[in-house]
């Protein structure tokens, strides 16, 4: 049993379907609705630690590679910068070249008036610039391949299922019970091992099942998503991690990130005026005229960050290793059948699974070797990276036999239409992360009204579900807008406000 | 050294607000010149002249409610108008579309009693005066509605439409047509040009009509017609024998763009003249007057000089104001102070997608005769007035007529120049 689907728990859930374990994953919400779904979507070269934690460095370096291997497809590879402004330490980028070259992170420094060609728009005073295969990692695509894959080898994925209780005999996890986030119905799920894969809410997994003092920081961080590409290189600066210091092209956006505040509910949301000032501020930094771009939606993540307070005592959050770290408990509190996996990042998510099952095969006294280090995600079979002229194309392809629902994103009407009745949802946040809708500079202007009409009559959706899920979707796209409202996104807020209240009045339905 | 030409007016922005001070004003003898950087809002606009819809609850009468609805929002544009002259200022636009050059094309209603007409996703929207095209659809009419799609428009959902109507108590079912239009979409703009042709509309009739039930009336996208939305419409009620009504939908909008050729007809029948691409670059000022605009068009600079300036350019929609990411606002053209604006430390949005949101009501700060503070001849007319949240409200067109037309009295009073013509 897995809780927790983001990227750690579906590589879970696959690492073990791979090694031919009976494996059920759930999640209280969609997959990759947490930590997951709200990060900027680097894969690390494993720059960024090179010098502050030279064995995160180390293993993202190494999980760059493997996971360029196996998820391609999830893949575009943008290649990264790290460019020393006028604004950073000129003393760190020679420290910074010394780690990268012993913690085996590829780096090669380029000239900046070569790096100013490739990325025209960065600040042209940057005196020093390092390449590094950085690139961005689209992360849905990735846990729904993990999930995929791991369904087509007998896993059964749960979403919307909350564990509500972890069941005990003794000093032994015997699986729990979960709720049907939209029914209400319970359900009990045995398991011989149980997997805690849950990143900032570990404390309360591992509460529920009695065990104690498993603390995890949730760092929270904002992310900016910029209309365009500002640029098509991940840009990093070339100083101590810190915030706002780097920006990722990744599918029609660009984002920026990051901040780092240490916050006591790992689903609080809540957005602060000034960090989107200082964000403004540091990406005008790195690129001239970053202010006055286009700002789409600004969100926030929370970093699972574990650590043994006994040994540290720094309240910086970003002091905290990167690395993670896999509680047995049943060496760490005599608790048999549950571990806990957390910390970590994005970009080691397959080790950790890989590490994670280990245990389990050891729990379980069955040895299996891991193959996710060379088995290909479904997707990604071909080893093609994905890239950004993708969807363009496949319109293309069918500019005479198919309609688009939304022009942002380049969706056509029966990829919308599958993917309603393969997930079998009404919520079109659902769809928004399956497929981009509403993403893109119009954040759902158009689309929304398109999708919900489309909606309605597919799988016996009825009105009232076809009413809710444009209402839902949006107040949903209105959350990531407004504390960001400026410029040419509020002329577009103003004209969707047409839109939806003054032409639709959807405020309005019976 | 720019081409220098010379106007009594120069009236900037081309939506319902801007062409409805220049056509008044050149009716009443002016030498009116339009400058627009493109068209106004009308091209996205449902066509339709709401007044008062909300406030906050749906208003029955316009003219019932507005007294009350002054008194309680001193700050809005309708306030410093007054009710009689938004009367005056609606009958005047319904004039001006009934000989406009769509043939035979009219509004309806008024004042007195809005609307109730289903909108594309099936609400009931209140609005006062509606194109004749549009009246039929009042959620009050008894008869059962057939709400027909074109899959062809991706714009237009019939069965989410006929949903709701259903839910608000209106028997209401949906039907598609297939229609060849050699491609897999089209907007309600090129829907409706395809609506001027009589063959067009004859084949669709045959279509639809064994699709149609005994006493149903019949919705569609509003898609009947550019420039001859009168003979497709009575044509398509003739060949169905019943009531037919066009619904707005997304975006381009074939009942909007009728408005603004209409009002572009009458500009151009009174002397007036419109030049679109236009957009303000420099502004001469001799103290508190602006004396003259520079606009870059057709590749070149030239200068307007004028007497008088009507600045129409609209709100944030339409980039008639614009707010920085150091949240700082402007107002665009003539970087005239505004009013409104929530201090640095107060909130710009809240978090309630419909509830208050205090940047909703920032414009151009003006006086109670609508001129802008701080100039002499700069008078302010349409969204780009501070206090009315017009998309809430209902009350866009009510606010663009009332103080285009406001707005050309009052530089006429101050001009002489009906008195000189």
């Amino acid at each position: 049993l897995v809780i927790g689907g983001g990227a750690t728990g579906a590589g879970v859930a696959w690492d073990a379907a791979l090694r031919g374990l009976d494996v059920v994953l759930v999640e209280r919400g969609d997959l990759a609705t947490g930590t997951s779904g709200r990060f900027h979507g680097l894969l690390h070269s494993g720059g960024r630690y090179a010098v502050k934690d030279p064995s995160a460095a180390d293993e993202c370096a190494r999980e760059n590679v493997l996971v360029r291997h196996v998820a391609a497809d999830c893949i575009e590879d943008t290649g990264g910068f790290f460019v020393t402004t006028p604004f950073d330490d000129p003393g760190y980028a020679d420290r910074f070249a010394e780690g990268c070259r012993q913690t085996g992170v590829p780096c090669e420094e380029i000239e900046p008036s070569l790096a100013l060609r490739e990325e025209p728009r960065l600040n042209p005073r940057i005196s020093r610039v390092f390449r590094v295969p950085d690139a961005s990692i689209d992360v849905w695509k990735l846990v729904w391949a993990l999930s995929r894959g791991a369904q087509e080898r007998g896993t059964r994925v749960l979403p919307y299922h909350e564990a509500v209780a972890v069941h005990r005999n003794g000093d032994r996890v015997l699986g729990c019970r979960v709720r049907n986030a939209r029914t209400g119905e319970e359900l009990d799920i045995e398991a011989r091992v149980t997997v805690s894969a849950t990143g900032a809410w570990a404390g309360r997994i591992a509460g529920l099942a009695g065990v104690e003092g498993v603390e995890v920081q949730p760092g929270r961080g904002i992310m900016i998503a910029m209309n365009h590409r500002l640029v098509n290189t991940v840009v990093n600066r070339c100083k101590m991690p810190a915030d706002g210091d780097i920006i990722v092209p990744i599918r029609t956006v660009s984002v920026i990130g990051t901040t780092d505040q240490h916050t006591d509910d790992p689903d609080d949301h809540t957005v602060l005026q000034d960090d989107v000032d200082a964000m403004l501020e540091d990406g005008e930094q790195l690129i001239p005229g970053f202010k006055d771009a286009r700002a789409l939606r600004v969100w926030t993540g929370v970093r699972p960050l574990f650590e043994d307070r006994k040994q540290h005592g720094s309240s910086d959050t970003r002091d905290v290793t990167r690395a993670h770290a896999l509680l047995d408990h049943q060496q760490r509190d005599g608790v048999s059948g549950f571990l806990t996996i957390v910390g970590g990042k994005l970009t080691t998510y397959r080790l950790m699974a890989q590490e994670t099952v280990d245990a389990v095969c050891h729990q379980l006294g069955d040895w299996r070797p891991c193959t996710t280090a060379t088995e290909r995600l479904p997707g990604s079979e071909h080893g093609d990276y994905y890239h950004v002229g993708e969807r363009l194309a496949r319109r293309e392809q069918h500019l005479f036999d198919d309609q688009l629902v939304c022009e942002c994103e380049l969706i056509s009407r029966r990829q919308f239409e599958d993917s309603i009745r393969r997930r079998g949802t009404t919520d079109l946040d659902d769809i928004r992360r399956l497929l981009r809708l509403g993403m893109g500079p119009c954040q759902g202007g158009f689309c929304v009204y398109r999708a919900a009409g489309i909606l309605h009559g597919l799988n016996g959706i009825d009105t009232s579900q076809a009413n809710a899920a444009l209402l839902d979707y949006v107040r949903e796209r209105w959350k990531g807008v407004w504390p960001i409202l400026y410029g040419d996104q509020l002329r577009q807020a103003r004209f969707d406000e047409w839109v939806f209240q003054g032409m639709l009045d959807i405020e309005h339905l019976p | 050294m720019s081409p220098s030409l010379s106007y009594d007016v120069v009236v900037l922005g081309a939506g319902v607000a801007g062409l409805t001070a220049a056509t008044r004003l050149a009716e009443g003898g002016a030498r009116v010149c339009v400058l627009a950087k493109g068209v106004g809002s009308t091209h996205l606009a449902p066509g339709t002249v709401d007044v008062l819809g909300y406030a906050p609850d749906r208003v029955e009468s316009p003219s019932a409610a507005l007294g009350d609805f002054i008194a309680a929002h001193p700050d809005h544009p309708y306030a410093s108008i007054g009710a009689d002259h938004l009367a005056a200022a609606i009958d005047w636009f319904a004039e001006k579309i009934e000989h406009g050059p769509q043939p035979g094309y009219a509004y309806v209603g008024g004042l007195d009693r809005n609307h109730l007409l289903p909108t594309a996703a099936g609400a009931i929207r209140p609005s006062a005066l509606v194109p004749e095209t549009m009246a039929a659809g009042d959620a009050r009419a008894g008869a059962p509605v057939c709400v027909v799609g074109m899959r062809v428009l991706r714009d237009f959902h019939p069965a989410l439409c006929a949903g709701n109507l259903q839910r608000a108590g209106i028997a209401a079912r949906a039907v598609a047509v297939d229609l060849d239009v050699g491609r897999m979409e089209a907007n309600a703009v090129g829907l409706a040009r395809r609506f001027d042709a009589p063959a067009f509309r004859a084949a669709f009739a045959a279509r639809l009509l064994p699709l149609l039930r005994a006493g149903e009336r019949v919705a569609l996208p509003a898609v009947l017609g550019a420039r001859d939305p009168h003979g497709a419409w009575s044509e398509l009620q003739e060949r169905l024998g019943r009531a037919v009504f066009e619904i707005p939908t997304l975006p381009p909008s074939a009942a909007g763009i009728r408005v603004y050729d209409a009002l572009r007809a009458a500009l151009r029948a009174a002397g007036g003249r419109l030049v679109i691409g236009a957009e303000v670059h420099e502004v001469e000022r001799e103290g508190e007057r602006v004396s003259a605009v520079t606009a870059h068009t057709s590749g070149h600079a030239s200068t307007y000089r004028c007497g008088w300036v009507v600045l129409a350019t609209g709100g944030f929609h339409s980039g008639g104001i614009t707010l920085a990411s150091d949240w700082r606002a402007s107002e665009t053209a003539l970087a005239l102070p505004l009013h409104g604006m929530p201090a640095r430390d107060e909130p710009r949005f809240a978090a309630d997608y419909f509830g208050p949101q205090p940047m909703s009501t920032v414009g151009v700060a003006v006086d109670g005769s609508l001129r802008a503070h701080g100039t002499e001849n700069v008078f302010v007319a349409g969204a780009a007035l501070p206090g009315a949240v017009s998309w809430r409200e209902g009350s866009g067109e009510g606010v663009a007529i009332s103080s285009g037309s406001a707005v050309a009295q009052a530089v006429i009073e101050r001009s002489g120049v009906a008195a000189s013509a």
